[in-house]
């Protein structure tokens, strides 16, 4: 009964993950540029969340729409402004990418700390849990994956079976033969980071749903996206979602036996022994 | 002397170009140091411990510039080895009464160590995986001394205290000035040269014979050595250290905001940056005392938008700053032909290849090739698209390793060996689209090849003697970006001429040219016997622009060796008609 419920908390707590990862995942597939601000703009919307919601005492899962719809304007936006004119130096354009992206973090770390302090905080909402038999659900943790998994579907789908996701893929695979078939690949660029953005703002809320945050999570958080990427291949999204909710489990099994030490460093672990016993998974990601 | 008027004519129209700076004086060098040095003058309050922790900002930055600057291995976990050296600098005043000073250098000896066993293992990724394994490394450090209770677990340690503030200042200017010169190094040397070829390109510098495994590991372990000895001496300064200011990744972030905002991969970049920002920096925290992350956060963005060379690039546009042309400081050494060449091998064959095999993946690239190259010979491979011509290539010179089958290179073998020793033993090959390092000058670019198994007097010699036989001294100190597409063919021509090569070859060299410019080649490979070379091997799919100048054709089909003789014979061979001509009609 103990294994199935570790599985359950895994399985929902990598649904999430899921859609963490998969926003950055976006962004990495159609940029190649690692948005280093990813857990950042996680944080901020999680610590905005909470305001919000103490404040009005609305239901977290109202800011989600909120929270999704700003992120993915100010995404659009810091993309045009910021990242898209570094993408012209050629061979250093990533590595200007990236430390553009990591100096954008600490001004959203710092913005986070001056609106909100350096506390940790946390909903109060969908504490209690579900009982089913023996088995005990976490409202919060239920609501907040499946949330995320839905999100991290319809992302699926659209990228897969509309128009204008196929666009977005194709303008990721091979830009230059995106742009001789007309397709504006500077602005399939700006609405993929917007994408990503918002959904990484929408996967906020929901992180904060379920564990507290802080500023100083943000670094953790876009470490958590990347090892998953890492693991589960670079815009490979089912590679992706597959990784995510083993890790998920993963950590809920090593949090239980081994405690909060061991859960917090294992990405970090797995990251390191996957480099070193299969560097050859992340020669596709160049 | 119809260089010298090459050279004259070129010299008017390159006016624009200013010479990069020669030595500059000393004067200003010393005028700062015995500025430096007077700083404690001042008094021993609260002016020289700024000084003191400006300087081991500078240490980090010149420890941080070494990897991610000149060798382009973005770090972001570099904190990791001032935490590091910081623990062991605090554990052994503790537990065995060292002096501070032995403590110290014990630090910097684990940190390289550490560095010494991580090096080879995290330097096999680039990029963004390098950049967050470090920083997972960090984090994964950080919480090991969190929960280990022999080094204090989160309480950390405290160490008897021994006010010296004087002496510590001039330990960190001694680390610093070390720092500096250690960066200097990579300014003024070939090593430096080796390490700036892997941030330009990594496997066109292992054509070029550059040992890139041991160059990254060098460059990491001396920008590990800097930060432990930094984190050694904060220690014992503070006489206190904790997980969260030993393994601070805001430490990061400072290096990063400094380096890049001075010039990165420059050598006054990181001293300047540091001093003008740790300067303003104290004065931004006085008024605004929580918003310097943020600060720096603007500052780097800030940086990369609009000035991505920093400081130092913008001095360089005036002329100031600018960084000496490795080994022509004062211009081109002389130059000399290479020697005699050694006695041809026994049996005659320059390379030998027996039933080659390679698969990827399930897809046959190269199926059974055996083929030969004879002394004097130039052999030619031709074959479709998709035929396995590059995959030839890459396995002759080491980028792809043969399934099955065996690679002898002048009688023996070198099936295993890495690309980068074969070819400090000769066998040089050209890529299709001229892979040069474009921030390096034609000089520089030529050396790079010139300098393996070589001795530095020599190399250079020699490196002189293929830009004039390549005509490319009149543009000498020019960068390569800066060149026209046919100057760029000619300095990839020239930098496979640095290897002093015995076998050449030739990846499709007249692709998409025009026919004059495929008989410019055409002479250029007739003349390679005169410069020593010994056997050609030349890939091409345009037979013409070939037949009449090989020994020998071989025709490769999906992998197959299907014809293999005198050219006139292979082409009209019925089964090479089939498969790359198309039936006759």
């Amino acid at each position: 009964m103990l294994a199935l419920q570790l599985l359950v908390n895994g399985i929902l707590l990598g649904g999430l993950y899921v859609l963490v990862a998969q926003s950055l995942n976006l962004i990495f597939g159609v940029m190649g540029v690692v948005n280093l601000a990813h857990g950042a703009v996680i944080a901020l919307a999680g610590l905005f969340t909470y305001w919000f919601t103490a404040h009005t005492g609305a239901n977290p899962l109202l800011v989600l729409p909120i929270a999704g719809v700003a992120g993915a304007l100010m995404g659009a936006l810091g993309q045009r402004l910021l990242v898209e004119p570094v993408m012209r130096h050629g061979a250093r354009s990533e590595l200007l990418s990236l430390l553009v992206t990591f100096g954008l973090s600490y001004i959203l770390i710092e913005l986070a700390l001056q609106l909100f302090g350096a506390d940790f905080v946390s909903v109060p909402d969908l504490q209690s849990s579900w009982q089913l038999g023996s088995l005990a659900f976490g409202k919060a943790l239920v609501v907040a994956g499946v949330f995320a998994l839905v999100m991290s579907a319809l992302l699926y789908a659209w990228l897969n079976h509309s128009m204008s996701g196929k666009t977005l893929l194709a303008a990721a695979q091979s830009p230059t033969g995106a742009i001789s078939c007309g397709i504006d690949v500077a602005l399939v660029r700006m609405t993929a980071f917007g994408i990503g953005v918002g959904l990484a703002a929408a996967a906020g809320v929901l992180v904060i749903i379920i564990q507290p945050v802080a500023p100083q999570t943000a670094s953790d958080l876009t470490l958590l996206a990347f090892v998953i990427i890492a693991l589960g291949g670079l815009g490979d999204y089912l590679g992706v979602a597959i990784a995510a909710v083993l890790l998920g489990i993963t950590q809920s099994v090593a949090g239980y036996y081994l405690g909060g030490n061991a859960e917090y460093i294992l990405p970090y672990v797995l990251l390191l022994v996957v480099m070193v016993a299969r560097p050859g998974r992340f020669r596709r990601i160049r | 002397m119809d260089q010298s008027t090459q050279a004259a004519g070129r010299s008017t129209t390159a006016a624009s170009v200013p010479p990069p700076a020669g030595r500059g004086g000393l004067l200003g060098p010393l005028v700062l140091l015995a500025a430096l040095a007077a700083i404690p003058l001042l008094g021993a309050g609260y002016s020289l411990q700024l000084a003191t922790d400006t300087l081991t900002a500078i240490v980090l930055a010149y420890g941080w510039n070494l990897i991610s600057g000149f060798t382009g291995y973005l770090s972001f976990g570099q904190v990791s080895f001032y935490g590091l050296g910081a623990y062991t600098t605090a554990l052994l005043v503790m537990h065995t009464g060292v002096p501070w000073y032995l403590a110290v250098l014990a630090s910097g000896l684990v940190g390289a160590l550490a560095a010494l066993i991580l090096g080879p293992i995290m330097l096999r990724l680039r990029g963004i995986l390098f950049a967050l394994g470090m920083l997972g490394l960090a984090r994964i450090l950080s919480v090991v001394f969190n929960s280990w209770g022999f080094a204090g677990a989160s309480i950390g340690l405290s160490l008897p205290a021994e006010l010296m503030p004087v002496r510590i200042y001039y330990a960190t200017l001694v680390l610093a000035l070390a720092a500096f010169a250690i960066n200097a190094l990579f300014v003024y040397s070939g090593f430096g040269l080796d390490a700036v070829s892997l941030n330009e390109d990594e496997e066109a510098a292992a054509a070029l014979g550059v040992p890139a495994t041991r160059v990254k590991v060098i460059a990491f372990v001396l920008s590990a050595l800097l930060p432990a000895m930094a984190g050694g001496l904060v220690a014992w300064n503070r006489s206190y250290m904790d997980p969260t200011s030993a393994f601070n990744p805001s430490l990061d972030l400072q290096v990063v905001v400094f380096v890049l905002f001075g010039g990165i991969g420059t050598l006054w970049g990181p001293f300047l940056g540091t001093l003008i920002l740790t300067l303003a920096g104290e004065q931004f925290g006085v008024s605004f005392p929580n918003l310097q992350l943020a600060l720096y956060g603007v500052v780097v963005v800030a940086t990369v938008l609009a000035f991505p060379g920093g400081l130092t690039g913008i001095a360089n546009r005036f002329g100031w700053l600018r960084r000496p042309i490795v080994h022509a400081a004062r211009g081109l050494p002389q130059a000399a032909p290479p020697p005699a060449a050694a006695a041809p091998p026994a049996g005659g064959k320059l390379l030998e290849l027996r039933g080659v095999t390679v698969r990827f993946s399930g897809l046959t690239a190269l199926d059974d090739v055996s083929l030969t190259l004879g002394e004097g010979e130039t052999l030619c491979v031709i074959g479709a698209n998709g035929a396995g011509k590059t995959t030839l290539f890459n396995t002759i010179t080491g980028y792809v390793a043969p399934t099955a089958g065996t690679i002898n290179y002048k009688g023996e073998p070198v099936t295993a060996l890495p690309t980068f020793r074969r070819a400090q033993r000769g066998l040089a090959r050209s890529f299709q689209i001229p892979r040069l390092m474009p921030s390096l000058t034609v000089w520089e670019n030529v050396l790079l090849a010139a300098r393996h198994g070589r001795q530095a007097a020599r190399a250079q010699a020699h490196a002189a003697w293929v830009l004039e036989v390549m005509g490319l001294t009149p543009m000498w100190r020019d960068p390569a970006s800066r060149l026209s597409p046919g100057h760029q063919r000619q300095l990839e021509f020239a930098r496979v001429l640095g290897l002093a090569p015995d076998v050449v070859l030739l990846d499709e060299v007249m692709a998409g040219m025009t026919a004059e410019e495929r008989e410019v080649v055409r002479n250029a490979v007739r003349r390679l016997p005169q410069y020593g070379v010994r056997g050609v091997v030349l890939v091409e799919h345009v037979i013409a622009a070939v037949a009449d100048l090989c020994d020998r054709m071989v025709v490769l089909d999906f992998g197959h060796v299907i014809a293999d003789g005198k050219p006139q014979e292979v082409l009209a061979d019925p089964a090479v008609v089939r498969a790359y001509l198309g039936e006759p009609l």
